[in-house]
Formats: structure tokens, C-alpha cells, sequence
């Protein structure tokens, strides 16, 4: 109840200029307890704001419609609105104060005739209140209280206006008793505030009447209620969080791939002759012009990274969407380029002008990049490794052959990638080390 | 393999290549999105145009939130409209009026020639109304000023949104607050491959080009059910393996599964409960199943042209860079959140197929505009002890609330009233008598604990129940309530006195 004034209907937008208390502003009278008017937010993201003004002293009644108080955000003041007569009772946080924060309160409004003096001041629990759409402990039996000594009659309490008792049913005073409510409360001679509602927001029940006839078990009602409010939360009681995934490579396939992927990929070796002259010349050059030297395996890891980027789509399986727009004659959305992780291995070429060549599984093969760096002139490393046998001689402008390793379905995309890295080796080396 | 690639001439090896998917090295060699263009920071951005996401895309521009919602397929409404509730439904409804004039409108005085089935048009009709349905809510959209993104959305910051556009290129939406609706797939049998000609899903089965003479379905929940019964009635031979001993899925009453697999036995689907399926094999004449009891048993090989596996459906979360923002899966894949849909990151909120709770679009749409308000608000509603569940075979099947066996288990003393539409003035007028109303109530207090119905448009009735249950009613509210003479609602109010009092008609 003392939350009702701080039920704004929260709209949005700075061009807001004047908002009214639009819900739930219910008389006092019937508690003789006063109202607690919380900081308002004006918009979905205030969370805190200024008091302009107020525009009633202490003590000062106003009309439905006048503005209370000027609230200042940080994208505009704003007036705020009574929709009802009353009396501004109490004024708790003074104008011009900053960095209120929304549902703190601000002040006390009664009912226009309430004594002052005599005024129950609501508990400073407002603030709570505002988010549940309860009634705390204390003020519930402050209402029985009153209720007993002044028992309003159904009749009229029907009275009081709908949008207030939609938002916040008394649970003492049912506004509108369902059928068989009505039905016992006539044959009993029963008066609805004098039992306890246990259904949703305070509703009264026919399980309320009943036990409140001693039919049935008093807390029968009440235990029902708690066991179906349960049902009513979601369930999220017992969550296992799934087993973190290990770490993805590089450039992970297509997440769609992986549930229509066949066991055993097939692979498919392309292989690619490449000549180093055009390096060769760019490292001289440097070597002559700035007196650096610039191993030939920072030129072939830059050509890759570069070549690397944007490939063409895998050949996956189609999609369950892609399969149904084909059934249905709809255009599919155009796979994605993506970055590829292909690694080439570059061995030395026996012979110019080789348009096929053998080549078995790579397995025995030794890493190309440390007998590239170990024939750089680099000190450290020359010692640690030495030129093997078969690849003595690939270097400086030799024909070498990049090899690559690849899924059938990515032969694609390892043809435009082989391409690149020649293109980039034997005429772009240049750009590779600027 | 070995292939060889070898250019023919190296020194242009790059100009081909440039016209497709080349570009010039100083792009690549100084690696940049490109294309990417900022926008202005969003209140609210929605992942998913499906029927949480873009309830909540509309909610929020209502609640006067600059929105945006992204979605990838191209079309609005997720899967229920694109591939799923929707066009199964026109289905259902055309299969049955086809069912109908070939099998009973000779009892009610209508005399038709010959009737034949024009498959082609049944699915026009069906892409119509999707059609009509998705452009509706593009002009939802336009009306309410949400800003529709057509493309696919990646979670790059805990503010940042890149879009992979569908029309190419890139574009970066800023969010003050994002909502993930990104729904679900349907989960794939083990073992057998979905090629959505034979072997399908949901989304095949609407699809079908022709009626298959013999279909077998994995599943007998509502998917299964709904799509069995529109293949059924166009003439195959369909049968049910069910791995429960009931149908109708774990949410349903064992009442009503037991009375709604006889009513479809009588029309012809074949079940097969406590079975399961141990594999499949796709061959040029169709797809060989093989069963055998749950318990273990003897193995049986069921032929099929078609099979449709409908064993339910797992969250979609693909792609959306979860792992960015540090936002948790539970061990299904579902998106874990708190009682307001936050996730870890509590400005991103999760609704729907993709989180946790039943898989149906209202329970989605609840969420949408639950999240949109908790958002502007600081609260929202959604029961989910009053959410309703139906199965649109005919008769319709229709519950909401607690089971029988649910309330049983729970130990409490409770009514049962049920009315049969048999006794029902309208069902008998209508030649359409089929099943019945089902109340529960809890017995001191009389509250309405679930109600279950199997009948004629049984999935227009529960709307009654549901209202019911949300205000906490007895039943006899309900049975004090006038119902309209001669309607099927009458069998509603009449079960709801047989639950406290006694039915006037039966």
C-alpha cells in the first residue's frame, strides 16, 4: 500500500516532459497511514537523480494534476504529476539535492483531511516494497489492526478506483469475489475482510473461506499456495554447467560442420613450385642498403600469415537451412570468406619445369624452418642446427615445391591459398618485409 | 590423393585469383575488418527474430527503447513460423479437410466425386500463409521502429555486436543491454545422417514432395505426432517408435496419452512404445530401421521411404561468441541464467528455446516481454505454472498445469471431474465426439491444479484453464461461470462440476 506512489509507469525518452503518478495512488483513509513517495525514474536507465524543486511546502494540500516536484536527470528536468488529491505531509529529501537514488524516499503524502499530527509515517522499507509489489509484515498487521476496528464493507471497497485495486489488492478487502467466493461468503453471512486471502497477489479463495469456516485444515490454503508458487518460478535449480571446451585451433571450421562431418576426412596433398630469386634479391638489398639480414623464414611466415586471410568457404555439408531453402527453391545466404591456418612445407624441387610430382606421407620429413634459419647467417641459431642431406640447396633462388596436406573438403581454399603465397614469394617480397 | 596445382603462367598468378577473392596486399598484409561501420549505441539489441526475439524487439520500441533486432534466416519468425508451427498447421488443417471429405462427409449428406490431392498446391497454400506471417511482422517492425538487421550476430564485447550482414559486408551495433533468442535445432539421431529428403526433421517433413508410402517417426512427442498425422491422412503408413511407454511426451497426463494414442490408432498410425531405435540405414529404395524393445530384445528392421526423426530439440548457440563475454552453457547447451533471464553478464539476458524451461514460442514470448520489462521496469511476469501445452492432431490435445501423476506423487488428496464430449450438445451436432475434459483439484481447497483436455479445437479451450489458473481459481468458479449454449465450453463447465459437484448432463 504505502508503495503505491512510486508505481510509475517508467517511460522513456528525454522528451518525456511531464509524467504523472498514473497508477495505483490510493487513498489513506482507510489505514489512516500516510504514503511513502519514493524517487521516481523517469526513464529505463536512471538509476539516480536530482530534486529540482518542490512545488508545495510541508502541510500544503494539491489537486490531482499539479506538479509535486521538479526531478532533474542528467538529460532534463522533468515535472512530476499528482493524479489525486492530497497533502504533502513530509518533505525528506530537500530541494536541490543530487544523486538521489531511484526508489529512495523523498517524501510523505496523506489524504487531504488526515490529521498531521496523529499520522502514521510509513517504514522506510518503501524502497523494497516498490519491486515486489508486497506488504511487509509490518504494515499487514498495522492494516488488520485497522481493518478490525473499522471494517470497510465490500460494497465499498468497490468503490475505490480500478487501476488501484489492479495493482495492489488488499488482501483484507477482495474487490471483486469470484463466484464461489461470493457464494459462501452469502451463506455463511461472512464479511470477505474478515478472512486472509492465500491466492496470487493476496486474491481470497474459496480454500480461504473454508478454512476459515473450519471445513478444511487452516493452513491448508496457505501450504497449497507456497507449493504452487514454485511452479511458477522457472526451474533453475540444479545447474550443471557444461565441461569447458579445449581451447579451439586458430581458426576453428564453421560450426555447422561438425554434426554432418563424415568420421574419416579424406585428404588431398597439392603441392606448388616456388622460386626464392625474387627473395633472394629483396634480402641482398636490404642487407646492402640498411645492413640487416632478414631470414628467409620471416619472409615465408609473412607470405603464409597474409595468404591466410579471408579464404573461400569451405565445401561443408549443407545446413538443415540451406538443405530446406534448396528444397524449397530459396536463395541460401553466401558462405563466409575466413581466415585459414594452412602451413605449407617447402621442400627443394629436383628438377625445373615438374608439372607432377610423387610425394609421399610427410611424416618423415624434418621442419623446413630450422633449416632455413640455420642457413641464415644468424649466430645463436646457425649453431644449434645444421643443414640436413636432402634439403641442402633449396635456398637462395632454387625452384622449391610448397606442399600442402589439407581435408578433401578444403582443397578449395588450399588452391587459393598456395596461389597466394607464390604470388606474394616471387613477386611481392618486397611488400613482405616494408 | 595427390593432386598437383601447378600455374600455368607464375608471373600472373595473381590476377585470376584478385577478381574473387583477392585483394591488394596492402589490405591482407595490414589485416582490417573492413566494411565495418558504427552505429548508434542501442538500448536494447535482440539476437534471434523468432517468437521471443521479436516480441521483445517489439515490446521494448513500445517501452520507447531505441531497438534493434538481428536476425540471419532472411525471413522473421524464427523456426515456428519459417519451419514450424506455422506451416504444420496449415498442413494439419488442409490434411484434415482432404481426410475428411474422403472419409466422413458422405455420413453428413455430401456426396463428392472423385477427390484427388494436389500435393503442390497444399504446399503453396502453406508457403501463403508463412509468407503472409513473416511480412507482417517486417511491418510490425517498420510501425514500431525496431531497426531490422538481416544478418548473423556475433557477441564480440559485452556492448558489442559485430553483424556478418547477409547482403555482405560488416556491421557494429552498440548495446546498452542485448537479449539472446536464439532458439533451437532439432537434435539428430546418432547415427543416422538428416538429408531432409529421407531422412528428415521437422523442417523436412513439412516439405515433402511427395507422399511417402511408408514413413516411420522417431518420437512420439507432439512433433512427431502432429507430423504423422498430416502424412497419415495423406495416405502413408506411418508408425510411431517411441522410446517411454507413452506418448505425448514426459508434460503429458498418461489419461490422456493412453486415450489419445487410441483415438490415433483408430486412424490408422501404428505405435511402437518402449522401443527403441538401434540404427539406420540409407539406402537407394529408402531407410531400413532397426528396432528392438527397450528393455532388450529381439531386433526388427521397419522399411521406410521416409523417416523422420522428431526426438526433440537442443539450444543454438553456434557462432554467437559466447565464450567472448565469458557467458556459461549448462551441459545441454542451454544459456544459464537467473530468475530475470540475466546471464553472467548481467546486462545480456537469455530467453527462450536457447535457455532453460518447455521449448514452445508463447513460453518465449513471455520472456521476451518479461526481460524487455525488467529492463524499463525493474519486473516482470511470467507463471510458469500456468503455461499451456497443445498438440494440434485431431481431436486437439490441450493441458496446462499439474498431471495426474505429478499430483499423485506429491502426495496431496486431490478431485478429478471429467465430461466427455459424447454428453456435449455441440460435439453431438457437429459428428465430432471424440474425448473429453479433465479437471484436478486439490481436494481441501479446491484450487485448480491442471487441467487436460482432448477435443475438438481443445487448443482454443485451454486458453480458459489457463486464465483460471493464473487467478487461482476453484473449480467451482469456473462451474458457477455461464458458459454459452450450445458451445464445446459447456463440456469445460461441466467437467469443472463434476470436480466439486456433480455434472448436469452426464
Amino acid at each position: 500500500m504505502a508503495s503505491s506512489i512510486q508505481r510509475f509507469s517508467a517511460l522513456a525518452g528525454s522528451q518525456l516532459r511531464r509524467q504523472t503518478l498514473t497508477r495505483g495512488f490510493r487513498t489513506a483513509s482507510a489505514t489512516n497511514a500516510a504514503q511513502a513517495m519514493t524517487m521516481p525514474a523517469m526513464s529505463p536507465t536512471m538509476t539516480e537523480g536530482g530534486i529540482a524543486a518542490w512545488k508545495f511546502k510541508e502541510g500544503e494540500s494539491f489537486s490531482a494534476g499539479d506538479v509535486l516536484l521538479e526531478v532533474e536527470t542528467d538529460k532534463a528536468q522533468i515535472d512530476v504529476e499528482a493524479p489525486e488529491d492530497g497533502v504533502l505531509a513530509k518533505i525528506i529529501v530537500p530541494e536541490g539535492a543530487k544523486g538521489v537514488a531511484v526508489g529512495t524516499r523523498i517524501a510523505v503524502l496523506a489524504e487531504q483531511g488526515d490529521d498531521l499530527a496523529t499520522l502514521e509515517m510509513p517504514a522506510e522499507d518503501a524502497k523494497l516494497e516498490a519491486k515486489k509489489e508486497e506488504i511487509t509484515p509490518e504494515q499487514s498487521t498495522k492494516q488488520q489492526h485497522t481493518a478490525q476496528t473499522k471494517p470497510p464493507t465490500v460494497e465499498a471497497s468497490a468503490e475505490s478506483t480500478p487501476a488501484a485495486s489492479h495493482n495492489h489488492p488488499d488482501p483484507k478487502r477482495p474487490q471483486h469475489p469470484s463466484p464461489s467466493v461470493m457464494n459462501l461468503l452469502k451463506t455463511h453471512k461472512l464479511e470477505a475482510s474478515q478472512i486472509a486471502g492465500t491466492g496470487p497477489k493476496g486474491r481470497l479463495l474459496k480454500g480461504d473461506i473454508l478454512a476459515h469456516l473450519g471445513r478444511i485444515n487452516k493452513a491448508a490454503p496457505g501450504e497449497l499456495s507456497a507449493r504452487l508458487t514454485k511452479y511458477s518460478k522457472l526451474d533453475l535449480s540444479n545447474i550443471k554447467p557444461a565441461a569447458p571446451k579445449p581451447k579451439p585451433a586458430a581458426a576453428a571450421p564453421p560450426p555447422e560442420k561438425e554434426a554432418v562431418k563424415p568420421a574419416p576426412p579424406k585428404e588431398s596433398e597439392l603441392a606448388m613450385p616456388v622460386n626464392f630469386a625474387s627473395v633472394s634479391r629483396v634480402q641482398e638489398k636490404l642487407q646492402n642498403t640498411l645492413g640487416v639480414r632478414v631470414p628467409l623464414s620471416t619472409f615465408i611466415n609473412k607470405a603464409t600469415a597474409a595468404a591466410n586471410a579471408a579464404l573461400p568457404p569451405a565445401k561443408s555439408a549443407p545446413t538443415q537451412d540451406e538443405l530446406f531453402n534448396d528444397l524449397l527453391g530459396l536463395p541460401n545466404s553466401p558462405r563466409k570468406a575466413s581466415r585459414g591456418n594452412f602451413t605449407p612445407t617447402i621442400t627443394p624441387l629436383p628438377r625445373k619445369g615438374v608439372q607432377a610430382v610423387e610425394f609421399g606421407p610427410s611424416t618423415e620429413q624434418p621442419d623446413i624452418f630450422d633449416v632455413l634459419i640455420g642457413a641464415a647467417p644468424t649466430r645463436g641459431v646457425a649453431a644449434r642446427t645444421k643443414p640436413k642431406g636432402p634439403q641442402e640447396g633449396i635456398l637462395a633462388g632454387g625452384e622449391n615445391l610448397l606442399t600442402l596436406k589439407v581435408p578433401a573438403d578444403e582443397e578449395e581454399r588450399a588452391r587459393v591459398f598456395l596461389g597466394r603465397v607464390k604470388g606474394l614469394l616471387e613477386e611481392r617480397a618486397g611488400e613482405l618485409v616494408l | 590423393m595427390l593432386k598437383s596445382f601447378v600455374p600455368r603462367a607464375s608471373r600472373s598468378i595473381l590476377r585470376p585469383l584478385a577478381s574473387s577473392t583477392f585483394a591488394p596486399s596492402t589490405y591482407y598484409l595490414v589485416p582490417r575488418r573492413g566494411f565495418a561501420s558504427e552505429t548508434e549505441e542501442h538500448d536494447v539489441v535482440v539476437i534471434g527474430g523468432g517468437p521471443g526475439g521479436y516480441v521483445a524487439a517489439i515490446k521494448a520500441a513500445q517501452e520507447g527503447l531505441k531497438t534493434a533486432c538481428i536476425e540471419k534466416r532472411g525471413s522473421l519468425g524464427g523456426t515456428c513460423l519459417n519451419v514450424g508451427c506455422i506451416p504444420s498447421k496449415s498442413l494439419l488443417n488442409n490434411s484434415h479437410i482432404y481426410h475428411q471429405i474422403l472419409h466422413d462427409v458422405k455420413n453428413r449428406g455430401i456426396d463428392v466425386g472423385d477427390v484427388k490431392l494436389n500435393l503442390t498446391q497444399m504446399m503453396k497454400a502453406k508457403e501463403t500463409s508463412v509468407t503472409g506471417l513473416t511480412k507482417g511482422i517486417e511491418f510490425l517492425f517498420k510501425k514500431n521502429g525496431v531497426d531490422y538487421v538481416k544478418g548473423t550476430g556475433t557477441i564480440t564485447g559485452e556492448h558489442e555486436i559485430k553483424v556478418n550482414l547477409l547482403e555482405g559486408g560488416e556491421q557494429t551495433l552498440r548495446a546498452k543491454n542485448i537479449i539472446i533468442a536464439t532458439g533451437s535445432e532439432a537434435t539428430p539421431f546418432p547415427g543416422l545422417t538428416i538429408d531432409e529428403q529421407k531422412v528428415v526433421t521437422s523442417t523436412g517433413a513439412i516439405a515433402l514432395q511427395e507422399v511417402p508410402k511408408k514413413m516411420v517417426v522417431i518420437g512420439g512427442g507432439i512433433i512427431g505426432l502432429e507430423m504423422g498425422s498430416v502424412w497419415s491422412r495423406l495416405g502413408a503408413e506411418v508408425t510411431v517408435v517411441e522410446y517411454l511407454g507413452a506418448i505425448g511426451g514426459p508434460g503429458m497426463d498418461t489419461d490422456m496419452a493412453k486415450t489419445m494414442q487410441k483415438i490415433l490408432a483408430k486412424q490408422g498410425i501404428k505405435f511402437k512404445l518402449n522401443t527403441k531405435v538401434v540404427s539406420g540405414e540409407v539406402s537407394e529404395q529408402g531407410v531400413g530401421v532397426k528396432i528392438e524393445a527397450a528393455k532388450g530384445g529381439k531386433e526388427e528392421t521397419l522399411d521406410a521411404d521416409v523417416v523422420l526423426v522428431a526426438i526433440g530439440r537442443r539450444p543454438y548457440t553456434a557462432g554467437l561468441g559466447l565464450e567472448n563475454v565469458g557467458i556459461e552453457l549448462d551441459e545441454r547447451g542451454r544459456v544459464i541464467i537467473d530468475q530475470e533471464y540475466r546471464t553472467k553478464v548481467p546486462h545480456i539476458r537469455a530467453i527462450g528455446d536457447a535457455t532453460f524451461g518447455a521449448m514452445l514460442a508463447h513460453k518465449a514470448e513471455e520472456e521476451g516481454i518479461a526481460a524487455v520489462e525488467y529492463i524499463s521496469k525493474g519486473y516482470g511476469h511470467v507463471n510458469y505454472g500456468a503455461i499451456p501445452s497443445v498438440m494440434y492432431t485431431h481431436p486437439e490435445a490441450a493441458w496446462v498445469g499439474l498431471t495426474e501423476q505429478e499430483v499423485k506423487a506429491s502426495g496431496k488428496a486431490y478431485n478429478v471431474g471429467s465430461f466427455p464430449f459424447v454428453a456435449n450438445s455441440r460435439a453431438k451436432t457437429n459428428l465430432d465426439t471424440e474425448g473429453m475434459v479433465k479437471f484436478i483439484a486439490d481436494k481441501d481447497t479446491d484450487r485448480i491444479l491442471g487441467i487436460h483436455i482432448i477435443g475438438p479445437n481443445a487448443g482454443e479451450m485451454i486458453a480458459e484453464g489457463v486464465l483460471a489458473i493464473e487467478y487461482g481459481a476453484s473449480s467451482e468458479d469456473v462451474g458457477r461461470t455461464s458458459h454459452a449454449h450450445p458451445t464445446l465450453s459447456e463440456a469445460f463447465k461441466e467437467a469443472a462440476m463434476a470436480c466439486y459437484s456433480k455434472p448436469i448432463h452426464a
